[in-house]
């Protein structure tokens, strides 16, 4: 199959890949760039592990052709703490005993990002309606809701 | 005086592994990859029950990029299992079940794999295929395993066709208790096929070496169980197989035993490249080690002032085409339809019943949920016809200190009737009915924490932090955490100087797994007994050095101190690397047997429950009584844990064991028609999210139990095993409906509303 030549931009990064064009971000991401910190696991946009941020939008990367990212910006939760400390949601997921097996945080903590970025005053109903569509089967996710609420409080309190 | 002095140990710390967890650097299995790693991939049989006519790989090994295709034929001729070994690699004369692996590919690219899978021919004979329990226990069924006789079993056994195994457990004298009854009811349950839903899929690496050791990185929760069985699988010595655990993405029992590893070994063995296996959400769905679904029957006698007078039950367990977990699970469903109860006369069986459907296994308290559903269920049955206090009935029949077990073990640290009354009073349970279509539930159980050894190394650094060295795997639970906050206790440390290495059966001391409630509670001993060799040690070289009496020294706060003297550990350390080596100890634990009665048990491989917990569940729900949907107000868990070694995460393991329980409750099933899942993907599978799981709130109850860490009892299995009969005893009470199947979904009870005329 013939390829084409990507270059996509993930966490202020560019990085040139050449691949096939039927390749999801997902394979992209975590075969040919090592960013592994983006789960794989249903593929049909059905468990959330694989969420990302595209141009600050919360998407399930294993149904994005990396092909369509092209000149949009990327975030995975390898881009989060760059600046050395941790976000306030990956703090707030620690102090909270939000994390168990771990394997949907990663997803749940960018989709819960998205949504603060966008609402940063949630209600706890609003908090679970955002991450509907993450999976996490350990913890019930109630620490995973107050974790995010806390989170929340964190950063208003940062920008007054 | 002492807890007050503890530091480490019940304080609700941070797990030891989060920090790469919520950054994405925590490896798991399915992120682990070598150069040059070839994608495996399976191909699964379509028919529940068929002779295999041709199987021809020649056009799938021609497809460009494809290594290698196996099948039967060129991997030994063995059959794998637990007690039972019953289970070949490939399907070798016949399928067994839709989903079972025919032949697997090793290719360069995922692409080439699809390809070389659909290039695969074969063709089947279709044989009558045994679709559920009914069929397979009915006079003159098919067998499945038309060659049962000669499997390999321990003989406890007690096999019969399609059934792999028949535990019983007999106490007194049924048939008299039942005379001795003045009202005696007969029921009849259901459960269905529910999936463990670990977010990670199953996933091994392999790659074999010159000198003829394979390597596995896998998610396995029993690395040294896999090691063994692979070596029956693979035909070389246990010492030639590596088997190391990254992370793992969630278990809860589905990860037990050998799932893919051994097909990503013989991919590898026949490429001499690493091969990855790592399943779908469908395979998933269709070939996985789900929990089995099960009828029920109890006949329970009672007095009128509501005495239970005797009891016999039956529970069959659909295990699928192999055997899989099913003996011993049906083994130990027979102390959960004992019930926390004390019972003069029982009579109770379990059968693990062998159908075309996917090999069923472990799930969180196998036999918990379904046998608890049908006890639990019936307990309100009878309190209501009786007209007595489901709360009060059961506290009438409850079992409590120094009591029998159903199996004649004494049973110590009994507390339940506190789970009880906690639960009952969080919940409001004075006020049962508050409104219309809105009832109230309750539930309670017992169970074990799983025994098996554990072994640790435990090595103090120069610099005074502390490598602990273990066997087992961490599954999400923080187990790990919760023994290394005992280690740091014993030590006088903090959390934060102890490093965990775990689970590669090459380097880390023997542990019997990550499965059973037993890794905080076994590794936990274990470390306490490291501790007390490393004592003795470090003890001897401290007195040498301050010039005092071994027996004067104390560890406290990373110092051991003697008569106002004081050296540190590290120093300690130093030394000992300059005269002796380092200061390293092993510890070593296995829970003492628990004393039984013998001659009440047949065919049974678990016969009593060590260190067993007691718990209650409570909720409060609505239905709406157009749709049948659920609500659930407040949901409550009072669980007598022993002790509470890291308040946090046990609550998170509540949290979690709910969350499941009420997907089983409510909404999952893998739903079989005519040999085939309908529903192998995760819409149609329907596991709780954010928006179905109400808050749940969590009363630790603490009766010491005597064998575990501080009292510590297993933590993680028990949540699950309630809901479901909580939840009907709360549509019971919201509806007067009573359902005896799960799930209990908004249809079915939107269909018994109208059935009922409301």
């Amino acid at each position: 199959m013939s390829k084409i030549d990507l270059s996509l931009s993930v966490n202020g990064e560019r990085h040139e890949v050449r691949t096939e064009p039927h390749r999801t971000l997902l394979d992209v991401l975590r075969t040919d760039l090592g960013f592994t910190g983006t789960k794989e696991n249903c593929l049909e946009a059905e468990c959330g592990v694989c969420t990302v941020l595209l141009d600050g939008a919360a998407m399930n990367a294993c149904i994005l052709l990396a092909a369509e990212c092209q000149g949009r910006e990327v975030l995975t939760i390898e881009g989060l703490a760059r600046e050395g400390g941790l976000h306030p949601l990956q703090q707030a997921f620690i102090d909270h005993g939000a994390v168990q097996c771990g394997y949907c945080i990663p997803g749940m903590i960018l989709a819960a990002k998205a949504y603060l970025d966008e609402h940063p005053s949630p209600t706890e109903a609003q908090v679970r309606e955002a991450l509907a569509g993450n999976l996490c089967r350990c913890t019930g996710y109630q620490k995973i809701a107050e974790a995010v609420l806390a989170a929340a409080g964190e950063l208003a309190s940062r920008r007054t | 005086m002492a807890r007050t002095l503890r530091r480490v140990v019940g304080k609700s710390l941070p797990r030891m592994d989060a920090a790469g967890k919520v950054t994405g650097t925590a490896v798991y299995a399915a992120d682990f990859a070598l150069p040059g790693m070839l994608c495996g991939r399976i191909f699964r049989s379509t028919e529940p029950h068929a002779r295999i006519v041709r199987l021809d790989l020649s056009r799938a090994r021609a497809v460009p990029g494809v290594r290698a295709v196996l099948g039967a034929a060129d991997v030994p001729d063995v059959l794998f299992g637990g007690g039972l070994k019953d289970e070949p690699v490939f399907a070798r004369d016949k399928v067994r079940y839709v989903g079972q692996a025919v032949a697997a590919v090793a290719a360069a690219t995922p692409e080439a794999a699809e390809a070389a899978l659909g290039a695969i021919e074969v063709s089947y004979a279709p044989l009558p295929a045994v679709l559920d329990l009914e069929a397979a226990l009915a006079p003159g069924a098919p067998l499945i395993h038309e060659g049962w006789r000669d499997y390999t079993a321990i003989p406890i056994l007690h096999r019969d066709g399609n059934v792999c195994n028949r535990a019983r457990i007999v106490v007194g004298d049924v048939e008299r208790g039942f005379e001795e009854a003045e009202r005696i009811f007969e029921h009849r349950f259901r459960t269905g096929m529910v999936h463990q839903g670990y977010t990670e899929p199953r996933a091994a690496v392999a790659a074999w070496d010159t000198s003829g050791t394979v390597t596995i990185w896998s998610n396995t929760q029993l690395p040294f169980d896999v090691q063994n069985t692979l070596a029956e699988i693979l035909q070389i010595p246990p010492s030639k197989i590596r088997i190391v655990v990254p992370g793992v993405g969630g278990g809860f029992g589905g990860k037990l035993r050998v799932g893919v590893e051994h097909f990503a070994a013989f991919l590898a063995r026949k490429t001499g490249r690493p091969v990855k296996v790592m399943t779908s959400s469908e395979e998933e769905l269709t070939a996985a080690y789900p929990r089995q679904g099960t009828i029920v029957e109890l006949k329970t006698g009672v007095t009128r002032d509501g005495r239970i007078t005797a009891k016999s039950g039956r529970i069959w367990f659909d295990t699928g085409a192999f055997a899989g977990s099913g003996p011993g699970v049906a083994s130990v469903a027979t102390l959960v339809l004992a019930g926390p109860y004390k019972i003069p006369n029982l009579s109770l069986e379990g059968f693990a019943v062998y159908t075309n459907k996917t090999n069923c296994g472990s799930f969180r308290a196998p036999s918990g949920p379904q046998a608890n559903f049908a006890v639990e269920s019936q307990m309100d049955i009878i309190a209501d016809a009786l007209g007595i206090d489901p709360l009060a009935f059961r506290l009438k029949n409850i079992v409590r200190e120094g009591d029998e077990g159903p199996t004649g073990q004494v049973l110590a640290a009994v507390g339940l009737e506190e789970c009880l009354l906690k639960a009952a009073a969080a919940i409001g349970w004075d006020d049962r009915k508050p409104g219309p279509s809105r009832g109230k539930g309750l539930a309670c159980g017992w169970w074990t924490t799983t025994g098996g050894s554990s072994g640790v190394y435990v090595k103090i650094n120069p610099d005074g932090t502390v490598a602990l060295n273990t066997g087992a795997a961490e599954i999400g639970t923080a187990a790990l955490t919760g023994a290394a906050q005992v280690l740091a206790e014993e030590l006088g440390i903090d959390l934060a100087d102890i490093n965990v290495v775990s689970a590669d059966t090459f380097s880390t001391p023997f542990d019997f797994g990550a499965q059973g409630s037993r890794t905080a509670f076994a590794v936990g001993n274990a470390c306490r007994a490291a501790v007390d060799d490393l004592k003795g040690r470090i003890f001897a070289l401290a007195a040498a050095q301050l010039g005092v009496a071994p027996d004067a020294c104390h560890l406290v706060d990373k110092h051991v101190l003697a008569n106002g003297k004081r050296i540190s550990l590290a120093d300690l350390a130093r030394l000992s690397q300059q005269t002796g080596g380092g200061l390293i100890a092993q510890g070593t634990f296995i829970a003492p047997p628990t004393a039984y009665d013998s001659k009440r048990v047949d065919g049974h491989v678990y016969p009593a429950f060590h260190s067993p917990s007691f718990h209650a569940h409570a909720v409060d729900l609505s239905i709406d009584p157009e749709t049948g949907d659920v609500t659930i107000h407040k949901y409550v868990v009072a669980q007598d844990v022993g002790f509470a070694m890291n308040p946090t995460y046990i609550e998170g393991q509540i949290e979690g064991g709910v969350a499941q329980g009420l997907g089983q409750a409510l909404s999952e099933e893998i739903v079989y028609e005519n040999g085939r899942v309908l529903n192998p993907n995760l819409t149609d599978y329907k596991m709780p999210t954010t928006l179905d799981m109400p808050r749940v709130e969590t009363i630790l109850v603490q009766h010491p139990s005597l064998v575990g860490p501080y009292g510590a009892k297993g933590v993680g299995e028990p949540p699950n095993i309630e809901p479901p009969a909580a939840v009907a005893n709360a549509v019971a009470s919201a509806t007067a409906l009573r359902l005896t199947s799960l799930p209990i979904t908004a249809e079915h009870i939107a269909l018994a509303l109208r059935d009922a005329g409301a």
